[in-house]
């Protein structure tokens, strides 16, 4: 925006129809001339390259505004057309209007009552925000039922519509011949074996009277159009011709021009901004040259836009018309000049009509015209309004890294030093924007630009920065690198939730890609195969306070979709605080670590004092067990109680884990039970620690324990192996009982299935049952310490149903829901004999994945495998559509301050946000563990009037890497930033 | 047929006086075409209701006791 714009709030848009003597008035010039530039390659006057129209070559001055390029915008000229022709893109509201109005006097079909109704729903329709073209469209229906005009009595005929732009009155005329032809069809013919019909006999099957059957056939009555019907029917003939009359543009802009104002309001158009005839064009706006500029190639030829070609066309065509007009050419001509003009007129606005050919380019490309220009993903509004590109942004690869807070990013310092933010110098802080341009550009943290007060922009080069880092004085700017403590929005696509976009605190590193701790990957669902996220750094004071107060990841933990944290560990996460705080009898009770042991554990948290020891060891030294170690975590008045969904009772007494293992259900994202509770009664604050700790510290214990998973770790003893063989065994003999039974048509079919279904839901139910006993026996087999089991136990990843079916037994194969029954004729594969209806022969896997699958096997797998691929593939695309509909229903919605939630016109939608006020965020998640507002209020106010006591957690160090860091001294507050000073290398 | 209005699934919807929708329309200061709809065929509205008329429906809530919506009854 240029600095002495004012930007000024838009009331209201009007649509509309244009007034062409608008047009005329806001036209620069007319265009007579289809040439461009003259040979001295100027533009020519009057021609489409005009100066009056704009300017598009730097240095040249516009001959209507007399601003420069850049500053001038363009101005539009106009074409008077030689004869009126049909806009295209109202083609539709021309046909009702024609098909509405009367041929002879313009007024709505309609008698006064019936306008008066249709006005009064309209003005209805309009209050209760319903849809108006529902009124119209009834309002039209209802007028073309009429046979003749109520007004002036003339009588009314069809009007046909020939895409796109014709057309064509239907009347239905009596051939001259009419009696005879009746006659004859009265008459047998042999041929086709019809009999003879009497007048009396045609009277009967017509309903009509015969003395009037007989004056139709003597020529003395012309029947109407239902009678006649009738007679055809009865005769089986059809003798009716249709003319169809052809409507030129000229003659429906004359129809249009009749029509009263008042007949057009009730059609929904408001006739002082919208005449209907101005859907006619007579003259035709040319739009400024800035809105096709021509293009210099290199070898200095000039290109034309595609608009301007079009124009030409036009131009070219306008001429001829009326050349030939004067010269008083036939009307054949006349009207296929006309035609022309039309098509030109038509593709200028639309070159993608179907049954038009599109207007082409000499290489056959088809043109670029105006509907293009807007249409579709690459549009004005799809590509350009609501798909910019924006400047301070980046985008690469992502890779994990534990040791940053989930509040930071890692960025790249080559994206660092290409991001800016912008430094207003004051007393405070001009050494520091010195140090920054006494940096440079190269280096990093320095930066790219500085700006005087007056605006001036000016590049930090290398070999005056530091001249210029003097000339430096309060009230300049200074365009700095991205450094450590910014905030920036973090974001991963596709967006379909609030936590898709994120602000994180950017931690400058070496390499090329972005690194996030791994705890922020489930609201981005973020992996590391090669995912690239964008980040976006923030120009203004406002938009970083916004973002800090409300888009810090720390603010997202909870979902408003389900309430709970969705931020949270996950995968060896889960796996460590599991294997820290397990208590196992057969793996020696609960683990107990030594000092240096338990320090190592706690090394990456904020603990630096390890708590009192839980007892000594045999050699008298001390020992302190994962739980307590995992206690130091916890906020230290926290009370909790829940049960997991393994039904483990987890108790926390006082901050201190007395009872239970931390597992999913505890800790996890989606809802782990203790994070949740740190949120909602404690902080934001507190959470984020807890959570950045609880996963370094699993991250130490699962290192400790050591944690790899094999082949090996899938394998069973022979026993076990037999033993499922044996169940095996069984499941096959049931099958085959089924199946004899069901042969001697013994099988009795369940309720409301036929006996096919019956079989076949029984012989599912026992595979089904055989693969569980499997997965049972091969259960039993594998020990707690089993790392497959532990993960599946824990909830950190994978399930007993993959355990067994890797160790086990894979099972059934279906294809929607369906044991597999296609392929060959009665039969699955050419192995099998026809009508084989045994487990094998429709898709069931015995074998495991680890013993290996049998070719047979293995294409019924994979026949089943391919219908997830695809279901996969479908829903993605489905949900999306759902997702952007829904989004797009919503978006606009707004919960106001008196607490209802309304649209953009004021429509309510809720009374109540949700219809109870209450954020779902807000809620407490469980009813065992409610929210005890009481309790919070009373810790808050203690923590603030008491000097010792628990650290408040908001005291503690923003993020790991910062208490990591020697910069950050603990007791310290925080510090202005200090600008290290980076060499010249 | 079914009485679709005695189901224990359908919330109350009783319709409301004129003194009450001035109340209503003034807190909210809204006019009654803000109000949001529900068609004159719908069967759990009582017999009586016509076009225009305003319905109060008070649902069973799981976070607050009861929700309470009022709905303008259109065609
Ligand atoms: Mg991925
Ligand atoms: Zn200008
Ligand atoms: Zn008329």
């Amino acid at each position: 925006m240029s600095t002495n714009a004012t930007p000024k709030e838009i009331g209201a848009i009007d649509f509309g129809l244009m007034n062409p003597e608008e047009y005329r008035d806001m036209s620069a010039t007319k265009i007579i001339t289809a040439d461009t530039y003259d040979d001295d390659g100027y533009p020519i006057d009057m021609g489409l390259m005009d100066p009056r129209l704009g300017v598009i070559d730097p240095g040249l001055e516009c001959k209507t505004c007399g601003q420069h390029s850049g500053s001038c915008n363009g101005h539009f000229g106009h074409i008077e057309l030689a004869a009126p022709v049909i806009h295209v893109g109202f083609t539709k509201l021309i046909r009702r209007l024609l098909r509405g109005t009367c041929r002879e006097c313009s007024r709505l079909l309609l008698d006064e009552h019936e306008r008066d109704e249709f006005a009064e729903r309209l003005q209805r329709a309009r209050d209760l925000d319903d849809d108006v073209n529902d009124v119209t469209k009834a309002a039209i229906r209802q007028a073309r039922k009429a046979d003749r005009c109520p007004y002036c009595g003339e009588e009314q005929y069809d009007v046909q519509h020939e895409k796109p732009t014709t057309y064509y009155e239907v009347q239905d005329v009596l051939a001259a011949e009419y009696p005879q032809l009746i006659a004859e069809a009265m008459q047998p013919d042999e041929e086709e074996d019809r009999p003879a019909t009497s007048p009396q006999e045609l009277a009967d099957a017509t309903d009509i009277e015969l003395s009037r059957i007989n004056d139709i056939l003597g020529g003395e009555f012309r029947p109407r159009e239902e009678s006649r019907e009738a007679i055809e029917r009865a005769l089986d003939v059809d003798l009716s011709e249709e003319d169809l009359n052809k409507l030129m543009p000229s003659d429906i802009r004359d129809w249009f021009e009749a029509i009263p104002d008042e007949d057009v309001e009730v059609l929904g158009i408001n006739a002082e901004r919208s005449r209907p005839e101005w859907m006619i064009l007579t003259v035709l706006p040319v739009p400024p040259v800035t809105a096709r500029p021509s293009i210099t190639l290199d070898n200095g030829q000039r290109s034309e836009d595609d608009l301007t070609h079009k124009l030409v066309d036009i131009i070219r065509i306008n001429q001829r018309f009326m050349e030939n007009r004067e010269a008083g050419a036939p009307q054949l001509i006349i009207e296929d000049l006309w035609e022309l003009l039309q098509y030109h007129v038509t593709t200028f606005m639309d070159n993608e009509i179907s049954g038009t050919p599109p207007a082409r380019h000499r290489s056959g490309r088809p043109l670029k015209t105006l509907s293009q220009r807007l249409k579709g993903k690459e549009g004005r509004f799809r590509g350009s309004l609501s798909g910019k590109r924006v400047n301070f942004s980046a985008r690469t690869v992502i890779s994990p890294d534990p040791t940053l807070s989930l509040n930071e990013v890692g960025v790249p310092e080559r994206v660092a030093r290409e991001m800016t933010q912008t430094m207003n110098v004051n007393e405070q802080n001009i050494e520091e924007a010195r140090q920054y341009v006494r940096n440079g550009s190269e280096a990093h943290p320095g930066a790219n630009r500085v700006i005087r007060p007056d605006g001036k922009v000016m590049k930090i080069l290398d070999q005056a920065k530091e001249e210029l880092a003097e000339r430096i004085e309060p009230g300049w700017q200074v365009q700095r690198h991205l450094s450590d403590g910014d905030i920036v929005i973090f974001n991963r696509q596709p967006s379909l939730h609030r936590m898709s976009i994120m602000a994180h605190e950017v931690v400058v590193m070496p390499y090329k890609t972005f690194r996030l701790n791994t705890t922020v990957c489930p609201p981005y669902n973020a992996d590391f195969d090669g995912d690239e996220m964008n980040m976006h750094a923030l120009q203004n004071e406002e938009a970083r306070a916004e973002a800090r107060v409300l888009m810090r990841v720390q603010e997202q933990i909870l979902s408003p979709r389900f309430g709970e944290n969705i931020i949270g560990a996950i995968q060896d996460h889960v796996s460590g605080t599991y294997l820290l705080t397990h208590d196992d009898p057969e793996m020696g009770g609960l683990p107990r670590f030594n000092e240096t042991q338990a320090l190592d554990l706690l090394r990456a948290t904020g603990v630096d004092t390890l708590p009192d020891d839980d007892g000594t060891d045999e050699q008298g030294r001390p020992y302190w067990t994962g739980r307590t170690i995992f206690s130091e975590l916890l906020p230290s008045a926290l009370d909790l109680e829940f049960t997991s969904s393994t039904g483990d009772r987890v108790a926390i007494d006082d901050g201190a884990l007395v009872e239970g293992t931390i597992d999913e259900d505890a800790v996890g994202a989606f809802g782990g039970e203790i994070v949740d509770t740190i949120v909602k009664q404690y902080s934001e604050t507190r959470a984020r620690v807890f959570i950045n700790e609880v996963a370094s510290l699993a991250m130490r214990a699962i290192m400790h324990f050591g944690f790899s998973i094999g082949i090996d770790d899938e394998s069973i003893s022979d026993a076990a192996e037999a033993q499922i063989d044996e169940s095996m065994e069984n499941a096959y003999e049931r099958v085959q009982e089924l199946i004899d039974t069901y042969e001697n048509d013994d099988l009795e079919s369940l309720p409301g299935r036929t006996v096919d279904e019956t079989l076949e839901m029984k012989i599912m139910q026992t595979l089904g049952k055989a693969r569980d006993s499997a997965g049972d026996i091969a259960d039993e087999h594998f020990d707690d310490d089993n790392p497959a089991v532990i993960m599946a136990e824990s909830g950190a990843r994978g399930s007993m149903l993959n355990l067994t079916q890797m160790a086990a037994c894979v099972g059934q194969q279906a294809v929607r829901g369906e044991r597999i029954n296609r392929g060959y004729e009665d039969r699955t594969l050419s192995h099998f004999k026809p009508g084989d209806l045994s487990a094998e022969a429709h898709g069931f896997v015995e074998d495991s994945y680890r013993s290996g699958l049998t070719p047979r096997e293995f294409f019924f797998h994979a026949m089943g495998g391919r219908e997830g691929l695809v279901d996969t593939a479908v829903r993605t695309s489905k949900s999306g559509y759902l997702q952007r509909r829904l989004i797009n229903a919503l978006s606009e919605l707004e919960t106001q301050y008196d607490g209802t939630v309304r649209d953009t016109s004021d429509n309510i939608v809720q009374f109540e946000f949700g219809e109870d006020n209450t954020s779902p965020v807000k809620v407490s998640s469980s009813d065992d563990n409610e929210i005890d507002v009481d309790e919070i209020a009373d810790r808050v106010l203690a923590a603030e009037f008491e000097d010792e006591g628990e650290e408040f957690a908001g005291a503690q160090a923003t993020n790991l890497s910062e208490s990591a860091d020697d910069r950050m001294d603990r007791d310290r507050p925080s510090s202005p930033i200090d600008v290290p000073e980076v060499g010249d290398d | 047929m079914v009485e679709v209005s005695q189901h224990t699934l359908v919330p109350e919807h009783r319709l409301v006086d004129d003194d009450e929708i001035d109340a209503l329309l003034a807190e909210y200061d809204i006019s009654r075409t803000d109000l949001p709809k529900i068609k004159r065929t719908d069967p759990a509205l009582p017999d009586e209701a016509a076009t225009g008329d305003v319905v109060r429906i008070e649902r069973d809530s799981r976070t607050t006791d009861r929700a309470v919506v009022h709905r303008l009854v259109i065609e």
